[in-house]
């Protein structure tokens, strides 16, 4: 995961608009040639239909910028709340498609775990050494179950998926990383972050003695999400818009059903 | 200088691009002075929530979401605008289905915003009701008899954008109660149309209590006429008959219509309604229209009754209603909500 000088020179300035309604918090932000230049979060209890498009067109004017000024639009693709994602993926299609301008979806699992990491990285650098450290988001999916994904993360400024993403029973999978991580010399630390106040305790479970088990609470920060848009944007990746939907993860309950009938479960 | 004026007419009027998701339905339309229909697209899930046997809500939310930005470019295509020619954006605030509600209005809130125009929160009753701007005048004094899926409802129009309900379902919607009896009489998702033929084509009818409620009351109940399709239906096989279904159809259909219509008549007669209209996919029942057009016309009140592409939900009413708001400067905030329950009275002008 690298903006770096000879990138910027060789793609131009990029500008991406990013935002995320796939968890309780509402967060948009303006990324500009790898770094934030504003960037705006709330936490209205599961209604960021109201506020989403007031809180884009605050953020644009009070940077004096418009809609043409924007290279891309980056929107969290889920997973998260089936309702929540809808509303950004529905916002970002529509202005992508108004506005005509490229857009980008980006996990937002992956945005949850760069947020946390970019601040962990700069405060324990006592693990600073080259080996790699595990960034696993968690989301509440209920039932004991999480949205999550695995990422490796170095000092030196490496990152790369793991696993990508997926829902999954939290007792399984904190197990399943532990254990891998014990085998693993490799990792310097495990960190959980997201909604890991809510799962602490079947994560604590799974510790095994020398894996360095961390949890970190931590909300969408869409500064990373923009971060991650702009690197896609300039490695050519876009999506198309028409065809764009959220990452469930799932089938909804109704298509689980009817798929088990038919092969007679 | 005796230069003439060289303005466009400005009665060609504005124009406003409407979005409708209150169900299964994605719909998107471009009409013109909120008479002229440039284009109305509509696209309908009814394949994918057949196998459901009915509407499942999370796949409408997921449905609207896959289609949104092509019916909405499909739609300004049609009409043949440019996307900056658009005066307004209206939407279905409610009622409707909260998650299928919400793509919508927040899509149309996008497109306020990027285009960076009003936008217009928009009741779905009223677009109902509104769709008969579409063939024809609506006058004053009128009464709106709005039967569909979800609503039953009597509605009393003492002016323009003046909605005031005189009646309403108490439980079952007229739509609803056809598709459970429909489920009844072994009928596919959605029966109602079904119904209606089987009624139409039926020789024999079994007589099925009317539900009058009481005698100065407009409102509506089809829970215990179901009920009795439903007993007529179990008695027949304790006897270990088969039972009648069109006699059976017909008898349900009869006892709907009856009902329905009678007090239609009644509240235009008492409101001296100049005017009755009729509105909501339930409209399209044959047996519903030839009666209301018979009795309104003993009673010498005119009836406007919009094709049927007018009366299942569509987003060209939804733009035939918001014009009311638009023509009066009355615009939402991008703070818009969805809303599943909302007021059709506080809606108005
Ligand atoms: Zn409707």
């Amino acid at each position: 995961m690298k903006i770096d000088e000879e990138l910027i020179e060789d793609s131009g300035s990029v500008t991406v608009l990013a935002f995320d309604t796939s968890t309780a918090a509402f967060s948009a932000a303006l990324v500009r040639d790898g770094s934030r230049i504003d960037s705006v979060a709330s936490f209205a209890e599961r209604n960021h239909s109201v506020r989403i498009l007031s809180e884009i067109k605050e953020l644009l004017e009070r940077n004096g910028m418009k809609g043409e000024q924007i290279d891309a639009i980056v929107v969290g693709q889920g997973p998260g709340s089936y309702t929540g994602v809808r509303i950004a993926v529905t916002a970002a299609k529509t202005l992508a498609w108004a506005w005509n301008k490229p857009l980008i979806g980006v996990s937002t699992l992956e945005a949850l775990a760069l947020g946390a990491w970019l601040k962990l990285r700069t405060e324990n650098e006592d693990l600073a050494d080259d080996r790699d450290i595990w960034i696993v988001p968690i989301l509440d999916a209920r039932r004991g179950q999480v949205y999550t994904s695995r990422y490796a993360a170095d000092h030196s400024g490496g990152w790369r998926t793991v696993d990508s993403d997926a829902i999954r029973l939290i007792t399984d999978w904190a197990e399943l990383i532990e254990d891998e991580g014990t085998e693993d010399a490799q990792v310097a630390a495990i960190w959980f972050i997201g909604d890991t106040p809510l799962h602490q305790a079947a994560i604590e479970a799974a510790e095994q003695s020398g894996t360095r088990l961390r949890m970190l609470a931590w909300d969408m920060d869409a500064t990373a999400l923009g971060l991650l848009g702009e690197l896609k944007f300039r490695l050519g990746e876009r999506h198309d818009v028409h065809s764009f939907v959220p990452n469930y993860t799932q089938l909804a309950e109704a298509e689980a059903k009817l798929l088990a009938a038919s092969r007679g479960e | 200088m005796s230069g003439q004026a060289n303005e466009a007419p400005s009665e060609s009027g504005s124009l406003l691009l409407a979005i409708e998701t209150s169900c299964d339905e994605t719909s998107v339309a471009v009409v013109r002075g909120g008479r002229e229909v440039l284009s109305n697209v509509v696209s309908s899930q009814i394949d994918t929530h057949r196998q459901f046997g009915g509407v499942v809500p999370e796949i409408a939310s997921r449905k609207h979401v896959e289609t949104m930005t092509i019916i909405i470019e499909e739609a300004v295509r049609e009409a043949g605008v440019s996307l900056t020619d658009i005066d307004a954006v209206a939407v279905t605030q409610g009622p409707g289905l909260i998650g299928a509600l919400l793509v919508g209005v927040v899509a149309a809130k996008s497109l306020a915003l990027a285009l960076d125009v009003p936008l217009i929160g928009t009741h779905h009753i009223a677009g109902h009701i509104y769709a008969n701007s579409l063939v024809g005048d609506i006058i004053y004094p009128s009464i709106a008899l709005v039967v569909s899926g979800g609503h039953t409802e009597i509605v009393l129009l003492e002016a323009e954008g003046k909605f005031r309900i005189i009646g309403r379902t108490r439980d079952d919607a007229v739509g609803e109660a056809y598709d459970k009896v429909a489920r009844a009489l072994k009928f596919p998702y959605p029966g109602g149309p079904h119904v209606d033929k089987l009624a139409q084509e039926a020789t024999e009818e079994v007589v099925l209590p009317r539900s009058w409620l009481e005698p100065d009351s407009y409102d509506f109940s089809f829970s215990g006429l179901k009920s009795a399709v439903l007993a007529e239906i179990n008695r027949s096989r304790m006897k270990g008959e088969a039972p009648d279904f069109s006699a059976l159809a017909r008898g349900f259909q009869q006892s709907v219509i009856d009902v329905v219509t009678g007090k239609a008549i009644r509240a235009a007669k008492e409101f001296g309604a100049r005017q009755m209209m009729l509105c909501g996919g339930v409209a399209a029942n044959r047996g519903l229209r030839e009666r209301l057009a018979a009795l309104c016309e003993e009673a010498g009140v005119p009836l406007l009754i919009p094709p049927n592409k007018l009366c299942t939900d569509n987003a060209a009413m939804i733009a035939a209603a918001a014009d009311l708001k638009w023509r009066r400067g009355q615009f939402s905030s991008l703070d818009l909500k969805a809303e599943a329950v909302m007021s059709l009275e506080d809606w108005s002008v």
